[in-house]
């Protein structure tokens, strides 16, 4: 049933990452919505609806772009063993951690799309894309953060608050 | 254990949709995809973009300001310029030879269309439009902005949509010349969205305001075609080649609709 929430939003974010997003760009780059939405979810649902929801989110991302179906899903791998690695460790604040996985998750993004992108022919200059790219592109997408964590967070809150809570008798 | 395993078998899928994709087998899913997106993309940008433009007055202010100045000095110099091209600075061959050129394509066909989304991967310039292989478009066709001026070439043509590379996208080169000079170099894209010409020879006279179009060079664009101007020169007296960055006379940014020129046969469209 969460699903069939979660995925239209997943969709939308695909879409206005690629109508939207470059309408507002930061230090000469657009954000990753879709990259910052999974992380959120992991780091607050767990790693284990994310794990459902890379496939689709990565498939409709690439099919509405121009990039070769499949890449965005390998590089939204490591949000899984990232948020994975977060929840063995639990901390006081779970923003904080979140802050650094979707910079870390930013990183690695970046690194295994160039990888793809490069074998298969369309591959950007590697030299410039650290300074140019990959560092601001991270540093926004931990700027965005806090506008889709807060939504989830209090999404989740009050879904457990809604939950039915059971009594025992006598 | 068993994130791993999802790991490999994910992964797995990742590259056998890679590999289906590069040849070409999951474009008729693109299509139906961009189907499906492209009302909601149109109206998502529709609404971003007065966002965006109240944001970047806001934000921009001094800016705006400096390109105000800016622009009232490059009016002067070209309303100067101008004059000095009545007095016949030009000579009848210069005339004649941007008149064979205006002549030469006197059939031109166009075919407009309509911007519905960008790549977002910061790694690529390229633009999505809502016309597409049914409507006549080709991978390699020239598109030019309403002005007139260059903005890309198709490289992926779906039934309905097809993509755009940008000329300031970083693969895209491009045989160029000065009209002022005539002198010939190439014209790239890089990362951060900016046009720069390479390979002019340092004998070659350059300045800022110089005008930069298509050489026509090598049959993939159309001659004389406008990209931008000259807004800086670099190079030492002893390098071989002097660099020029080039401001694209198309607002790439902000672009609603485009024209592709269908009638122009590039020669990587023909050649066998």
């Amino acid at each position: 049933m969460r699903y069939l929430l979660f995925v239209p939003l997943i969709l939308f974010a695909a879409i206005a990452q690629v109508a939207a997003a470059p309408y507002f760009p930061l230090l000469g780059v657009t954000a990753n919505p879709l990259l910052v939405l999974l992380v959120c979810w992991a780091m607050v649902r767990g790693p284990e609806e994310t794990m459902a929801l890379i496939p689709v989110a990565g498939i409709f991302k690439d099919l509405i772009t121009t990039d070769p179906v499949g890449v965005s899903i390998l590089a939204f791998l490591p949000i899984v063993p990232l948020a994975a690695i977060r929840e063995r460790r639990p901390t006081e604040s779970e923003f904080l951690p979140t802050l650094a996985v979707v910079s870390a998750a930013s990183l690695s993004y970046y690194l295994i799309y160039m990888i793809v992108l490069t074998a298969v022919g369309d591959g950007p200059p590697w030299l410039q894309s650290p300074v140019r790219v990959i560092l601001p592109a991270a540093l926004f997408n931990a700027l965005i953060t806090p506008i889709l964590y807060l939504p989830v967070r209090w999404a989740t809150t009050l879904a457990e608050m809604a939950r039915p809570s059971m009594s025992v008798p006598g | 254990m068993r994130t791993l395993v999802w790991l490999v078998v994910v992964g797995l899928l990742a590259l056998l949709g890679i590999a289906l994709s590069q040849q070409g087998a999951l474009d008729p899913l693109r299509n139906v995809a961009l189907t499906v997106a492209s009302p909601f993309q149109r109206g998502l940008r529709a609404a971003a973009s007065p966002a965006a433009d109240f944001l970047d007055n806001v934000a921009k202010r001094q800016d705006l300001e400096d390109e105000n100045r800016l622009l009232r000095q490059q009016i002067e110099e070209l309303t100067a310029e101008i004059a000095r091209l009545k007095e016949s600075e030009f000579t009848a061959a210069d005339l004649a030879a941007l008149a064979e050129v205006e002549n030469s394509r006197p059939d031109d066909e166009f075919l407009v269309a309509r911007v519905i989304a960008r790549d977002p991967s910061n790694l690529k310039e390229r633009l999505a439009i809502d016309r597409g292989s049914d409507d006549g478009v080709a991978e390699g066709m020239v598109v030019m902005s309403e002005g007139a001026s260059l903005v890309g070439v198709v490289s992926k043509a779906l039934s309905d949509f097809a993509w755009v590379t940008l000329i300031t996208d970083p693969n895209s080169n491009i045989n160029a010349m000065m009209l002022e000079s005539r002198a010939q170099g190439v014209v790239s894209g890089s990362l951060n969205g900016g046009l720069h010409m390479d390979l002019i020879p340092q004998d070659a006279e350059v300045e800022p305001g110089n005008t930069v179009a298509t050489s026509g060079l090598g049959g993939n664009f159309p001659q004389a075609l406008l990209i931008g101007q000259v807004t800086s020169v670099r190079g030492e007296p002893q390098d071989v080649f002097k660099t020029a960055e080039v401001e694209p006379a198309a607002s790439l940014s902000r672009l609603e609709n485009v024209l592709v020129l269908t009638s122009f046969k590039a020669a990587r469209l023909t050649s066998p």
